[in-house]
C-alpha cells in the first residue's frame, strides 16, 4: 500500500469535491455563528440593562473595519477572475491586495483592543464586554485562518506545479467562499454589536 | 482515476501505517484507539462499581495506587467519584463509540460499499484521526490536573462546572475532538454525494451507508452548537466571564467575583442541542451494521428497505427537536414542555419502524446462526428493552419522578451497550475477514457473546429497578440516602456482572490480535455476501477495486427468484443464470 | 479530469462592482441613522433588515449562490431550519419559561433529613 491520494472525478454534472466540501464546512459554521448570535440575544433580552454601542466601543474604527472587509471580498473575487483568466501576475496582485487589507483589519482591531485593555476593560467587566471580546474574537480568528489560506494559495501560485493544477481554480474559488463567509458574519457582528 | 505519484516506490513504515492517507488504514486505526478508550472508560467505572456496592470500603489492588487526595487509604474520595464518572461518560460517547461507529466501521466501508477508491478528502481524513487521538489523549490528561479531572458530570452543568478543578482540559479536549468530527463528517457526505460507483444510485446503497450519511449529517450541524456553548464556558472559566453565572451567586458563603448576568440554564440548552442528535448518532450506525449482517444471514432481502431509510431521515430530523426532553424539570413552561414531549412521542414511531423491518426480515429466511448473526439478533431485544424504557422518560409526568433516577441511567445503558456496543461487536466479528484475510476463532466468539450478553443484562437491569425505587444518580454513597438501602444489595449486583463482562471480554482481544496472525485464512467473500466490499480482496488493496466497478442491482439481491445461486452481487454483470 | 470551464465561470466584474457601491452605501446609511438613536426595537428592526440585505448580496453575488445547484440550496435550507430550531425555542425557553431575576444563593452543604 502507498499513501498516494487518489482523486477521483466526481460523476459529471455534479459539484466539485471541493466545492461541495466548502460549502458544508460553511454550514457547520453558520450553526456556530447562530449559536453564538443566540447566545447573545438571550443574554442581552434576559439583562436590565445594556450599554449603546456609540457610548461604549469605537464605531468609526468598526466603520472602517467594515469597510476594509467588504473591499476585500471585491479584491478577492477580482482575484479570482484573474485566476479563472490564467493571468498568473494579475491572481498574485489581487491576491496580494486582500491579504494587505486583511491584515489591515487585524490591525485596527488590534488597536481597538488595546486601547479597551488600557482602560482597564476586558471580557470579565460585564455581559456586553464579554458578548464583544467573544465574538469579535472569534471573528479575528477566522479572519486569521482565512490569511492562512490565501496567503498559502498566493505561495502555492509562484509553483508552477500548483498553478497548472486543474483543481487550482477551484481551491481559489473555495477560498472565496470562506472569506466571503467571514465577511457575512462581519456584516452581522458589525451592527449587532456597535449600532444598536 | 488518476494518481499523483510520488518519486519513492516503497512507502516507509511511517507513510505505511502512521500517518497513511488510506481510508482503510485510517479505519482501522480508529478501530484499535477507540477500543482502547473503551477499554479505559470501562476501567473507570470498574473502580465506581466498587464504591457503590461497597461505599467507604478500600478499592482492592488498586487503592494503594491513588494519591491520598483522590482514595485516602485506597478509599475513593467523592471528588474522585465524581471526576470517575464525568470521565467515564466522555471517554465512552466522545473517545469510544462515536469514533468507533463512524471513525473506524464507516471510514472503512463506506468507500467499499459505495465503489469509490478512497474518501474524497484523503489528507483531511488522516487529520481527523490525528486531531482524535491527541484529544483524547489530552482528555485522560486531565486526571493529571491540580484538583483531578473534569468532575462536573459528561454534561458539565454550570455553575458548578465553572467553578470545578479539570474543566478546562475537558472543554479545549473537546473543541479538539469536534473538530476532528466536523472534518469527518465533510468527508463522508461528500464522498457519498459525489464518489458512488457508476450504478450507485442513492437508493442501491446499502442500509449501513444510508445510516453513516444521516449520522454525518447530525454531526455537522449538531456538533458546532456546542462548540460554541464550551468556548463561552472556557471563557467564563478563563477569562472571568459570565456567560453561564448568575448575577448575585453565592458559593459556600462567599459571593461569586465575576460581572454577573448569565444564565447557567443557556449551557443546559446548548448541550443538549448538540447530545440528544448525539445519542442517534451512538444508534444509527450500529443499526445499519445489524441490518447488514441480518439481511446476509437470513439469505434475504431486508424487509422494508425503503421504509427503513425514511425512518432513518425521519429520526434524523426529529432528533433537532426533542432535545429539552434532558431538561423536563429545570423549569421550562408546561407549554414548551409539551412540545418537547410531543417532538419525543413523534420520534419513537420512526425507531418502532426501524425494529419492526429488522424482525420482519427475519420472518421466512434462512437464518445462519453464525457469531455475527448472534450479536445482530442480541441487538433486536436488548435495544428495544432500551428504547421502551425511554417512553416513560419522555412523558413529562413520569420523568418528574425518575429524571437523575437510575432508571435513566438503566435506559441509556441497554441502549448504549447491549444495543450499540453489542452492534459494533457483531460488527467486528463480520468484518474481520474483509480486515484481515482470515476469521476470528467462533469458539471463542460464542463465549464472548453469551458472556457479554448475560452480564449487560445482569449490570443494567438492576439498575431500571434502584430508579424506580428512587435511586438518584451521581451518588458517591447511595447508602446517604436512607431509601436507597433497601435496594443496596442490587447496587452489589451490578458490581459484579461488570466485573464478568470485563472477564468476557478477554476471550474477545485475544481472538482479535491472535486471529490477525494466525486466524483460518478465508476466501474474498467467505459471507457469500452482495455488497461492494465483498467484492475486492481481503483486505483491499490500495484503491480498493481493481477497475472502478459498475452496480447493477440493489443491495439484497438475496434468493432471487429464478437463480440457483443465492445471492446476487451488486456488481456482477446482469447476465445469465448461475 | 474535469476540467474548470465545466465547474465554474467568470465571475461578473461589472455587477461585483455595483454589489461593492451598493454595500458601501449601505453601510453608511446604517452608521448614519444609528447616531439618531432611534428607539430600540426600531433600530434593531432597520439595522437587522439592512445586515441581511448586505448579507444577501455578498451570499447571492460573490458567493455565487443566485445561480448555483440546487443542492447547495437544499443543504443551505436545511442548516437554516436547524439553526431556526435552535434559536426559537431557546430565546421562548429563557426569556418565558424560565425567568431568571431573583439572585440565586447556594446553602452550605447539609445533610438530607429523612423523607422525602
Amino acid at each position: 500500500m502507498t499513501t498516494i491520494a487518489i482523486e477521483q472525478p466526481p460523476t459529471a454534472g455534479a459539484i466539485s469535491n471541493a466545492k461541495l466540501g466548502v460549502w458544508l464546512f460553511l454550514a457547520s459554521e453558520i450553526m456556530l455563528f447562530a449559536t453564538l448570535f443566540t447566545s447573545y440575544i438571550v443574554l442581552r433580552l434576559g439583562s436590565t440593562s445594556w450599554p449603546w454601542g456609540w457610548d461604549a466601543l469605537n464605531v468609526p474604527l468598526a466603520t472602517l473595519n467594515t469597510v476594509i472587509l467588504i473591499t476585500s471580498s471585491i479584491t478577492i473575487v477580482m482575484a479570482y477572475a484573474k485566476a479563472y483568466d490564467k493571468d498568473k501576475p494579475g491572481f498574485q496582485s489581487w491576491m496580494s491586495l486582500t491579504i494587505l487589507l486583511s491584515l489591515g483589519f487585524l490591525v485596527v482591531k488590534a488597536f481597538e483592543y488595546s486601547h479597551e485593555f488600557k482602560l482597564g476593560i476586558g471580557p470579565h467587566t460585564s455581559v456586553f464586554y464579554a458578548i464583544y471580546f467573544t465574538m469579535t474574537g472569534l471573528h479575528v480568528i477566522h479572519v486569521l485562518g482565512g490569511i492562512l489560506v490565501n496567503a498559502g494559495l498566493l505561495y502555492m501560485s509562484s509553483r508552477s506545479k500548483h498553478w497548472e493544477h486543474p483543481l487550482f481554480l477551484g481551491r481559489v474559488e473555495g477560498a472565496g467562499l470562506y472569506w466571503h463567509f467571514v465577511d457575512i458574519v462581519w456584516i452581522f457582528l458589525f451592527p449587532s454589536l456597535y449600532l444598536l | 482515476m488518476s494518481h499523483d505519484h510520488s518519486g519513492s516506490s516503497s512507502p516507509s513504515f511511517r507513510e505505511k501505517y502512521v500517518f497513511s492517507l488510506d481510508h482503510k488504514v485510517i479505519g482501522l486505526q480508529y478501530l484499535i484507539t477507540s477500543f482502547i478508550f473503551l477499554l479505559v472508560g470501562f476501567g473507570l467505572m470498574m473502580l465506581m462499581r466498587w464504591q457503590l456496592a461497597f461505599p467507604g470500603s478500600p478499592i482492592p489492588f488498586f487503592g494503594r495506587l491513588f494519591s491520598a487526595e483522590l482514595a485516602p487509604n485506597g478509599v475513593m474520595s467523592g471528588e474522585f467519584y465524581n471526576a470517575l464518572g464525568a470521565m467515564h461518560g466522555t471517554i465512552m460517547v466522545f473517545l469510544g463509540v462515536v469514533p468507533l461507529a463512524v471513525g473506524a466501521y464507516g471510514n472503512y466501508l463506506l468507500p467499499l460499499q459505495i465503489g469509490a477508491p478512497d474518501m474524497a478528502f484523503p489528507r483531511m481524513n488522516m487529520m481527523s484521526y490525528w486531531l482524535y487521538l491527541p484529544g483524547g489523549v489530552l482528555m485522560l490528561l486531565s486526571f493529571l490536573m491540580p484538583g483531578g479531572a473534569a468532575q462536573s458530570g459528561w454534561t458539565s452543568y454550570p455553575p458548578l462546572s465553572i467553578i470545578n478543578p479539570g474543566q478546562t482540559v475537558w472543554l479545549l479536549s473537546m473543541v479538539i475532538l469536534i473538530t476532528s468530527s466536523l472534518l469527518g463528517s465533510i468527508n463522508f457526505l461528500v464522498t457519498t454525494i459525489n464518489m458512488r460507483a457508476p450504478g450507485m444510485s442513492l437508493w442501491r446503497m446499502p442500509v449501513f451507508c444510508w445510516a453513516q450519511l444521516v449520522t454525518a449529517v447530525l454531526l455537522l450541524l449538531a456538533f458546532p452548537p456546542l462548540e460554541a456553548a464550551s468556548i463561552l464556558q472556557l471563557m467564563d472559566r478563563v477569562f472571568h466571564t459570565s456567560f453561564y453565572m448568575p448575577k448575585d451567586l453565592v458559593l459556600l458563603g462567599q459571593t461569586y467575583s465575576g460581572s454577573g448576568g448569565g444564565q447557567p440554564l443557556l449551557w443546559q440548552h446548548l448541550f443538549w442541542f448538540l447530545a440528544h442528535p448525539e445519542v442517534y448518532v451512538l444508534v444509527l450506525p450500529p443499526m445499519g451494521i445489524v441490518s447488514e449482517i441480518i439481511a446476509n444471514n437470513t439469505r434475504k432481502p431486508l424487509h422494508g428497505y425503503k421504509t427503513m431509510v425514511y425512518s432513518m431521515i425521519a429520526i434524523g430530523v426529529m432528533s433537532f427537536m426533542v432535545w429539552a426532553h434532558h431538561m423536563f424539570i429545570s423549569g421550562m413552561s408546561p407549554a414548551l414542555s409539551n412540545f418537547f414531549l410531543v417532538t419525543t412521542m413523534i420520534i419513537s414511531v420512526p425507531s418502532v419502524a426501524l425494529m419492526t423491518c429488522l424482525v420482519f426480515s427475519l420472518k421466512g429466511g434462512s437464518i445462519r446462526f453464525n457469531v455475527p448473526m448472534l450479536f445482530a439478533l442480541a441487538f433486536i431485544p436488548l435495544f428495544a428493552i432500551g428504547g421502551l424504557t425511554g417512553l416513560p422518560l419522555g412523558l413529562t409526568v413520569t420523568d418528574i419522578y425518575l429524571h437523575d433516577t437510575y432508571y435513566v441511567i438503566g435506559h441509556f445503558h441497554f441502549v448504549v451497550v447491549s444495543g450499540s456496543i453489542i452492534a459494533l461487536m457483531g460488527g467486528t466479528y463480520y468484518w474481520f475477514p474483509k480486515w484481515y484475510g482470515r476469521k476470528m476463532n467462533d469458539r471463542l466468539g460464542l463465549i464472548h457473546f453469551w458472556g457479554s450478553v448475560a452480564c449487560m443484562v445482569g449490570i443494567f437491569s438492576p439498575m431500571l429497578i434502584m430508579g424506580l425505587a428512587g435511586t438518584s444518580r451521581r451518588l458517591y454513597d447511595p447508602t446517604a440516602q436512607l431509601h436507597n438501602l433497601s435496594t443496596q444489595g442490587l447496587n452489589v449486583v451490578s458490581t459484579y456482572f461488570a466485573y464478568g463482562l470485563a472477564l468476557f471480554q478477554l476471550p474477545f482481544i485475544y481472538n482479535f490480535f491472535n486471529s490477525m496472525f494466525r486466524g483460518e485464512k478465508t476466501p474474498e467473500n467467505p459471507w457469500q455476501a452482495t455488497t461492494l466490499e465483498w467484492a475486492c480482496p481481503s483486505p483491499p488493496p490500495h484503491g480498493n477495486f481493481p477497475s472502478t466497478p459498475t452496480v447493477h442491482r440493489g443491495p439484497y439481491e438475496y434468493s432471487t427468484p429464478g437463480r440457483v445461486c443465492d445471492f446476487w452481487p451488486q456488481s456482477e454483470p446482469p447476465s445469465e443464470d448461475l | 479530469m474535469n476540467t474548470h470551464a465545466t465547474q465554474s465561470h467568470r465571475p461578473d466584474v461589472r455587477m461585483s462592482l455595483l454589489t461593492f457601491g451598493a454595500l458601501m452605501a449601505l453601510t453608511l446609511v446604517t452608521v448614519v441613522v444609528s447616531k439618531f438613536h432611534l428607539p430600540r426595537p426600531q433600530a434593531i428592526a432597520l439595522g437587522l433588515f439592512v445586515a441581511l440585505v448586505k448579507a444577501s448580496l455578498v451570499a447571492g453575488l460573490f458567493m455565487h449562490l443566485w445561480g448555483e445547484k440546487k443542492l447547495i440550496h437544499k443543504f443551505l435550507f436545511v442548516t437554516l431550519a436547524c439553526a431556526a430550531v435552535l434559536v426559537l425555542p431557546l430565546i421562548d425557553s429563557l426569556l418565558v419559561s424560565h425567568q431568571l431575576t431573583a439572585p440565586i444563593a447556594v446553602a452550605d452543604q447539609r445533610p438530607v433529613g429523612s423523607g422525602h
